[in-house]
């Protein structure tokens, strides 16, 4: 195993020289202009952009300006975004530990429930339950994501007043914000929790509760296909007949049998899936009012704020490598028979 | 559906229902529509952020009520409202004195000196950041509209500034460079004033003469940072959060007046009209940003009053087109040249293009459809109730023909042959600004399949940096008054040296000799007629096409008592000035 994590490892600088590459190239359509403004890191250097454009050679051939824009970014300057009004790694720090702990949220139940519900539905093909689960999967996937947040909000704020929009009320305002409280990791639940602020946990996670609630539907559903799909199939192959002629429960045959070598594509789906929460879910911050990186992220392409923009596309390729990577690692986990080479 | 929902949120909505007491009775929430550019009064020159400094600094004066008149003024750093009748102001009108309040502590606890109001209006006038405030009083005090000659501060202005304004015993005196009757007026609403020392302490201007240049035309990272503020005013700014795009302000316990009943008071952005509407029903925000567009969605909520019909002291919506565009890293003008891909940067400067935009709105559709039937088309720029307001036609009305024979006209027939692309800005958060630019986008669009106009929308600091930084063609413009007259509406959007002229690089020798004419005229019937022919100039050069006057709506919880409309204070009817603010059943 630990030979398998370290070839794939070695991969990982493959992937992120090809992903960069790719974004490098698409900057090739801006002009040297637009392009200097991703090497600066103060407002003050846009009157200065001819000698920007002279330092970083943007108008050498693309390897050499690559070769220096690689040399920037693994020092970490990514640039300023005017839509942030802070350098863009700074913005990722500010605007990442809020959707991190949205994803957190919603991410164990969107897998609890869609695999459960994926494999009742295989289980009780064609019966009250599978066309249920259907029919609730579909609505969630056809259903846009403001739609269902405003409907969630209607009902659960403006109704019944009890999971309000936001990051958290005033009075946890306050607290987060007092000299006494200290910030270890820059998530606030992990905070609140570290600093035995019981009430502000109680107040943040009851803030995360709507957007983590309306990702989860709209999430839930293709996970829930492709489970009950995969299920599906596993369940029609003979080691599960067998399985049940040797007389094995029920339970045994669908969770221990069936179920783990369903799993590769739904193990897929789910990397996936994270790495997009990850990657900010623009639409329910946005109605929401939830300070995540999506939103930023968004405000930024509006406002062609280019080295934002990049910031944002950076960080979600990131993310998607390490998240891949450990989808990898999990394919072995759950089918010892992958391995690299193979 | 929606009984729907109601029998299934029933027992708990009733439940809520009977618990429905005022909430948070101390805390104050305006759930803002956009961003704040700057909490520096010598540099700020925006309505969003001006409501900020009204509520943590304070003026010499201030308008009592709803008052816009000079009858109409009160003291507040200054003890008395200065008169010839009280000896305050010289027979020749050129001379103010202002005896400075005692007693009176800033937010760090240090007392409030002559020697700070002094430096506070040197400040104000020396920083003169482009396309800033301080020409308000570099006008009437030294004569000019700027500091800078050939893009460098002019050497001896400090002394001249200093020999200007003078601190004498326990008062300021001011000497004004020609009589301005409306200085009064201007020092309700701008020279907010700061504390010297801690303005130093803080990396600011250190009130010397040798260091003056230093701090002129600052950059915007060069001014007092939004995460400070030292104020006299009835709150202190606790937090600035950028994330959130939120400030929350405390009530400063030693206020001279007294404290303030709010406790604190939070301005907060909230992108979504939909969460700020439901936001304001929980109870949440106590007023809420909701232009006209969305009066029918909060007029019967309950628990929600709406003041409606309010006319502020505002030039009407309009359309600006700059004349001279910054090309560099611009995203705004596609290739950067007429070849039906972009737009070169003085695209604007050919007098034709910008008449075939004014004759392809749709005024009585804007009206109709997004102001809801309250507005009316403006003939100009002066808002009513001021001298030289027209009242006549509009010069433009909606003529696709008319438009699209000036865009044949305009480039020498190369636009119509080419074809163009460029893009229109509003602020984000303006659904109004939003759906004018789609109609303009429509029917400009209409004229030729080459033309393409692409709707963007930025948030409001980058918006005002944008245009200041001339990097924007077409722009959904509006100005608010710094102070009641026309004066202020015709020198920042026709004088050469003015706010928006200076953003768009328009000039006309012709137009600024009628504005400085205007500006001293004591007859009224002149002063009217002055404004009139500059009103005619400006149908002909068409630097803005005004569009409609505007009527707003206030939609706040009904526990909010206190409120008072003041029509020239920063961002009303939303923001407020919040010492008069209380809450209560």
């Amino acid at each position: 195993m630990l030979r398998y994590i370290l070839k794939r490892l070695a991969f990982l600088p493959l992937v992120v020289f090809g992903v960069t590459a790719l974004l490098f190239l698409c900057l090739q359509f801006l002009s040297p202009e637009m392009r200097a403004s991703l090497y600066i890191k103060d407002p003050r250097q846009l009157s200065q952009i001819e000698s920007v454009i002279e330092k970083y050679g943007l108008r050498k051939p693309m390897p050499v300006q690559y070769a220096l824009w690689l040399k920037e970014v693994a020092h970490g300057e990514l640039g300023y975004s005017e839509t942030a009004k802070m350098p863009v790694s700074e913005a990722i720090r500010a605007f990442f530990p809020a959707t991190f702990e949205l994803t957190l949220i919603s991410f164990i139940p969107i897998m609890i429930t869609g695999i459960y519900f994926g494999v009742l539905s295989a289980v009780h093909r064609d019966k009250f339950i599978d066309h249920f689960t259907r029919f609730v999967a579909i609505t969630g996937y056809s259903l846009p994501s403001f739609v269902l947040g405003l409907l969630l909000l209607m009902v659960f704020y403006g109704k019944l007043h009890w999971l309000p929009p936001g990051r958290y009320t005033l009075e946890t305002d306050m607290l987060v914000h007092a000299e006494g409280f200290r910030h270890w990791t820059g998530i606030l639940t992990f905070d609140c929790l570290l600093n035995g602020e019981w009430a502000a946990y109680v107040d943040v996670v009851k803030h995360m509760l709507l957007p983590a609630a309306t990702l989860l539907y709209i999430s839930v559903a293709l996970l829930l296909r492709i489970t009950r799909s995969s299920m599906l199939e596993e369940l029609s192959k003979d080691y599960v007949r067998t399985a049940r002629a040797k007389g094995l429960p029920e339970n045994v045959v669908i969770y221990k049998h069936a179920l783990a070598n369903a799993l590769i594509p739904v193990v897929t789906l789910a990397s996936l899936l994270f790495i997009g929460l990850l990657g900010g879910v623009v639409i329910t911050e946005t109605v929401f009012d939830f300070p995540g990186i999506g939103r930023w992220g968004v405000q930024a392409a509006q406002q062609l704020d280019v080295p934002g923009v990049l910031g944002a596309t950076m960080l979600a390729a990131f993310l998607f490598v390490t998240a891949n990577l450990a989808s990898d690692i999990l394919y072995a986990v759950v089918d010892p028979r992958i391995r690299v080479g193979d | 559906m929606r009984r729907l929902l109601a029998a299934f949120v029933l027992p708990a909505a009733l439940a809520a229902g009977a618990a429905a007491a005022v909430k948070n009775p101390e805390t104050f929430v305006y759930a803002a529509a956009a961003d704040i550019d700057s909490f520096d009064p010598a540099w700020a020159y925006d309505t969003m952020s001006h409501n900020i400094i009204a509520n943590v600094y304070e003026y010499l004066l201030d308008f009592r009520g709803s008052g816009t008149t000079v009858k109409d003024l009160t003291a507040i750093l200054s003890e008395k409202v200065p008169s010839r009748a009280n000896g305050l102001i010289s027979a020749d009108g050129l001379t103010y004195r202002f005896p400075i309040r005692k007693g009176v502590k800033f937010h760090d606890g240090s007392l409030l000196t002559p020697e700070d109001v002094r430096y506070s209006l040197l400040r104000f006038m020396l920083a003169d950041r482009d396309g800033g405030p301080s020409q308000l009083l570099l006008s009437p005090i030294l004569g000019l509209e700027t500091t800078r000659s050939g893009g460098k501060p002019v050497a001896g202005l400090y002394e001249r500034a200093a020999q200007s304004v003078r601190v004498e015993g326990g008062s300021v005196v001011v000497r004004l460079h020609r009589p301005f009757a409306p200085l009064l007026s201007v020092l309700a609403n701008f020279g907010a004033v700061v504390s010297k020392p801690w303005c130093a302490a803080h990396g600011q201007w250190d009130g010397r003469a040798e260091t003056w240049m230093k701090s002129n035309d600052p950059a915007h990272e060069d001014v007092i940072p939004n995460e400070l503020a030292n104020g006299t005013g009835p709150f202190r700014l606790e937090r600035f959060e950028r994330t959130q795009s939120q400030v929350t302000l405390a009530r400063h316990d030693a206020y001279w007046r007294g404290p303030a009943r709010l406790a604190r008071v939070v301005v907060k952005k909230v992108d979504e009209f939909a969460t700020r509407k439901l936001m304001i029903q929980a109870g949440d925000a106590d007023v809420i940003n909701a232009q006209l567009i969305y009066q029918p969605q909060v007029q019967n909520l309950e628990g929600v009053s709406v003041i409606d019909d309010l006319t502020a002291l505002e030039a009407p919506t309009f359309l600006s087109f700059t004349f001279k565009l910054d090309p560099v890293a611009n995203p705004n003008i596609g290739s950067g040249r007429l070849d039906g891909s972009g737009i070169p940067p003085d695209f604007f400067s050919d007098k034709d293009a910008r008449k075939a935009f004014a004759y392809a709105i749709d005024y009585a559709g804007y009206i109709r459809d997004i102001q809801r039937g309250k507005g009316r088309q403006a003939a100009g720029i002066i808002p009513p109730g001021l001298v030289g307001r027209r009242t006549g036609p509009p010069r433009y009305r909606l003529d696709l023909r008319a438009a699209a024979e000036h865009m044949r006209k305009a480039w020498g027939g190369s636009i119509w042959e080419k074809g163009f692309k460029a893009s229109i800005v509003f602020n984000t958060g303006s659904p109004q600004a939003q759906t004018l630019c789609q109609m303009i986008k429509k029917n400009v669009e209409s004229l030729n399949p080459k033309f393409k106009l692409d709707v963007r929308s930025v948030q409001w600091s980058t918006y005002l940096e944008q245009t200041q930084g001339r990097k924007i063609p077409l722009f959904i413009g509006g100005w608010g008054a710094d102070y009641p007259d026309s004066h202020n509406f015709a020198f920042p959007l026709a004088h050469s040296a003015g706010y928006y002229p200076g953003r768009q690089g328009y000039s006309n020798p012709q137009a600024d000799k009628l504005i400085e004419a205007a500006a001293v005229e004591q007859d009224e019937a002149e002063r009217a007629r002055l404004y009139g022919r500059l009103q005619d100039i400006l149908d002909e050069d068409v630097p803005h096409v005004p569009i409609a006057e505007n009527v707003r709506y206030r939609a706040q919880r009904s526990w909010v008592k206190g409120f008072v409309f003041k029509p020239t204070f920063p961002d009303m009817p939303y923001g407020s000035y919040y010492y008069d603010l209380s809450k209560s059943e």
